[in-house]
């Protein structure tokens, strides 16, 4: 008596779950009551930042410390006293040279992408505090949100070129969907004027440029801007990316023709956000 | 599940989230990170039962989506059906068999990805089979499954009532 009552909880329970969150994914997704799930994701994303800075404040010099240890292999077996003078040397030196890179991609983006195009644009500089935070959206996390001025859609660049656009808005943070993205949809342009589609097809593979036809002139190497069309989502003249291959099919109206950023998507750590959906 | 361990599991799934959300994200292998907040339903049902499993499972799954950009209760959906699969299975299987965690946590998170990305690319979020889906599965199935014995411990100090060695239908 007591088993099938408890199979008919378990039922009960699973069904009662199973309901809810169908019913949340109907509100996230068709938009009635998206401001109310959105305002939970940006509530959580309020909450957790301080908390995640916090622990990676904490674990990054650990972490670093025992990267330095793994390098150093077998040698400093012979004597422990040199070994941990080695390992502390190394951790810092380690520190150094991450602060050193992440200086250097910060003066090559203040120098270098200040682009003709996008000079005359207000922006803020961001940290990239997170990277893929899931395994099925190419996105970053930064910590520049709705009070510093950025916006939803607002384009974001990195040392070489765009990066991405802004798709979730938190106070104090934001997310960046990269070009990589399957989502992500850009109107480039190449070549004279000739305009295309360029579309992410998944994190860590090239982008796919649509809609060039077969007569289009395109060669290895191009380089592609955004397009910056009447209504475009981002200004024209940011750089993209370049060119890796292209393929004529016979008999098909478009050529296939593939692309790689310019800019380093898998080693940001820091972009510019420039706040054009404010200004346009 | 009492007051006691509902708290219980709300703190391993805060804790779990904040560990994801910094250690696990930096870890990667080919291009991809681990996922241990799978790991959670499955370590609920195998100690306790499907519906302990199905519950922690939405809980662990609702707080993921929080801060993924994809479809929020997704992860909570799938969490659900996984959570309750595994406690459902696991209560039939022989109990004394030694390492049965980690095979099931191996498997179950397989699942769990693949019903990720399907469920996904069927409410429209066809970039989810773009990615390298055999990647994801071994990245995120076999550190579920190296870590899938301390996951059993925790829930089981979360979901036990203090004077049970364990819960019925779970595995001792």
């Amino acid at each position: 008596m007591a088993r099938p009552r408890r199979s008919r909880r378990a039922l009960t329970t699973l069904l009662i779950l199973l309901l809810l969150s169908v019913t949340i994914i109907t509100l996230d997704e068709t938009g009635h009551a998206h401001f109310f799930t959105s305002g939970l994701k940006s509530l959580a994303s309020d909450i957790y930042s301080p908390l995640r800075r916090g622990v990676n404040d904490v674990l990054d010099p650990v972490g670093r410390l025992f990267a330095g240890a793994v390098d150093y292999g077998s040698l400093e077996r012979e004597n422990q006293k040199l070994q941990n003078e080695i390992l502390a040397i190394e951790g810092q030196r380690s520190a150094v040279a991450a602060g050193q890179r992440q200086l250097i991609e910060l003066e090559r983006l203040q120098a270098t992408d200040r682009l003709p195009s996008i000079v005359s644009l207000p922006a803020v500089v961001a940290q990239v505090t997170a990277q893929n935070v899931s395994d099925f959206a190419a996105t970053v996390n930064i910590d520049k949100g709705g009070d510093q001025g950025v916006r939803l859609g607002d384009p974001v660049v990195g040392p070489g070129g765009l990066v991405g656009e802004v798709v979730t808005v938190h106070h104090g943070n934001a997310t960046v969907r990269l070009l990589t993205d399957g989502k992500s949809e850009i109107g480039v342009s190449f070549g004279h004027r000739q305009q295309a589609t360029l579309e992410g097809v998944g994190p860590n593979r090239s982008l796919q440029i649509q809609y060039v036809p077969s007569t289009a002139a395109v060669s290895r190497g191009e380089l592609i801007e955004t397009s910056g069309l009447q209504g475009a989502a981002l200004p024209p003249g940011i750089p993209v990316a370049r060119v890796t291959s292209v393929h004529s099919v016979v008999g098909a109206a478009d050529k296939q023709v593939w692309a790689k950023p310019l800019a380093d998507l898998n080693g940001l750590s820091y972009v510019e956000v420039i706040l054009w959906s404010g200004s346009s | 599940m009492s007051g006691r361990a509902v708290v219980r599991a709300l703190l391993v799934v805060a804790v779990a989230l904040l560990a994801q959300a910094t250690v696990v994200l930096d870890v990667r292998l080919g291009g991809m990170s681990p996922d241990i907040m799978f790991l959670l339903p499955i370590a609920a049902g195998v100690v306790a039962g499907p519906v302990e499993g199905a519950a922690v499972g939405f809980l662990a799954g609702f707080a993921a989506d929080l801060l993924t950009p994809t479809p929020l209760g997704l992860s909570a959906l799938v969490g659900t059906v996984v959570g309750f699969g595994v406690g459902a299975i696991s209560g039939s299987l022989v109990r004394e068999v030694r390492g049965l965690p980690t095979v099931v946590a191996l498997g179950a998170s397989a699942v769990a990805v693949m019903l990720y990305a399907v469920l996904g690319a069927v409410l429209g979020e066809s970039q989810f089979l773009h990615v390298n889906l055999p990647v994801v599965v071994v990245v995120v199935a076999v550190p579920n499954a190296l870590l899938a014995g301390p996951a059993v411990r925790l829930m089981r100090w979360a979901l036990t009532p203090p004077d049970q060695g364990s819960v019925a239908g779970g595995i001792r």
